[in-house]
């Protein structure tokens, strides 16, 4: 199993494959619960905390924020994480001794890659909206507009990973799904 | 290079630098164009919030199997208990198959399974006999693939080997033997499950035998999520 994991490339974790997926959460696991000890959570947030941090890590991969790994996978995923627990530790006004000053960590250069994105995701009303009638949409709009705005696939990108033949058809065919998304939108405002 | 262009080489962050500051200056000045850009910038956080629920939900998935390993066992000594019976019932229920034209709806539903385990541009063990198996798989070289896929040493034998020989025998139409491997996989419970339950299921329809094809597909759906919509409609099919 750890013969896979230093094996692990870029590319590998974009392919999308769900056993890959699986193995690195469950591959890194245990390493992260030992590392947060030292912080005194609750089991429960520590899971929540690992959860969130692989995700972010997995959504930055997928995004091509990361484009080659300077590090191994569990270190991007204890730098996320700690990042993560500051943040939760500062929101809940704790700080682990009072001589800790916890805006000298949470500094996004103390990240591993300061071009990762640790945005959570909380929405706007509009983001909220868009998101409840993206669901919504055929599998097909769906899996389109996932390329061009959550892989940053450009057109020539999506000809070459899909059944689209031509710029002009992945063009019309995002307008399509773009104004039935508007369309829906409006007519249940 | 019209507006659009310049929004699809922003979002595939392909912009030049001169095109960068044009993209600026429309912002400031073309309130069209600014609107347009705030519309699909939400949109992509929209997506990756959709993304960020699913990958939450299979994370926390992961989690509960790891919790309660043993509630997979019971649902598997459960599946066999029911094969058994489904096997039964189907033997006496032999004519009442006659209508269903099982190959094919067989081969409406078979497509080989896809690798998804192994790169075989990776360069740094170019020379593995792993490798070797996946290029035979590739090329649907199915006899040469198991031929490797059983020369690979046991102790860098990957959890996935059973589930893509078992691919490979289906390729060689060698159901028997498929069956097996698969159902080995399924009590592994090592990955692939879901995809084995849905092989599994495919095979039982090849043997006509509808029942056990019914008791795979409703384990499918109630337990996984792979393959859901096709399986929900094999279902129906074969009722």
């Amino acid at each position: 199993m750890h013969r896979v994991q230093e094996n692990i490339t870029i590319e590998d974790l974009k392919q999308g494959s769900d056993l890959l997926f699986k193995r690195i959460y469950e591959d890194n696991r245990d390493k992260f619960i030992n590392f947060a000890r030292k912080y005194h959570l609750p089991q429960e947030d520590v899971i929540d905390v690992y959860q969130d941090a692989y995700i972010i890590f997995y959504n930055n991969v997928m995004q091509g924020k990361i484009e080659e790994f300077t590090s191994s996978i569990s270190t991007y995923l204890f730098s996320i994480g700690k990042y993560l627990i500051f943040d939760k530790m500062k929101k809940n006004n704790k700080t682990i001794n009072p001589d800790f000053d916890l805006s000298l960590i949470r500094e996004k250069e103390e990240l591993v890659d300061s071009n990762l994105d640790l945005d959570q995701g909380e929405l706007t009303t509009e983001q909220v909206l868009l998101k409840k009638y993206f669901g919504t949409l055929g599998k097909k709009c769906q899996e389109l507009l996932t390329l061009f705005y959550y892989r940053g696939y450009s057109i020539k990108d999506i000809i070459e990973a899909s059944e689209y033949t031509s710029e002009n058809v992945v063009k019309s065919a995002k307008s399509r799904c773009m104004k039935t998304l508007k369309e829906r939108i409006n007519s249940n405002q | 290079m019209n507006n659009q262009d310049l929004l699809y080489h922003y979002f595939s962050n392909s912009l030049t630098a001169e095109q960068e500051a044009l993209f600026q200056n429309l912002l400031e000045t073309d309130p069209d164009f600014k609107a347009q850009f705030k519309l699909e910038e939400d949109l992509q956080k929209a997506i990756k919030s959709t993304h960020t629920d699913r990958l939450k939900k299979k994370l926390q998935g992961f989690e509960n199997q790891l919790d309660k390993p043993k509630t997979t066992i019971f649902n598997h000594r459960n599946l066999a208990i029911a094969a058994s019976i489904a096997l039964l019932i189907g033997w006496f229920g032999y004519n009442t198959l006659f209508n269903t034209n099982y190959n094919s709806l067989y081969d409406t539903n078979f497509s080989a399974y896809p690798n998804t385990v192994y790169t075989i541009t990776r360069s740094d063990d170019a020379k593995s006999i792993e490798r070797e198996a996946f290029v035979a798989y590739e090329t649907k070289n199915y006899q040469i693939a198991i031929e490797k896929f059983d020369a690979i040493p046991k102790e860098a034998k990957e959890n996935y080997i059973n589930f893509y020989k078992a691919q490979a025998f289906l390729g060689l139409n060698n159901s028997e033997e498929a069956k097996n491997l698969f159902a080995q996989v399924v009590q592994e419970n090592q990955g692939f499950e879901a995809e084995s339950t849905w092989y599994l299921a495919l095979i039982a329809v090849k043997a006509q035998d509808k029942d056990l094809a019914k008791t795979y597909l409703e384990d499918l759906i109630t337990n996984y999520t792979y393959n859901k919509d096709k399986a929900e409609k094999l279902l129906k099919e074969l009722k």
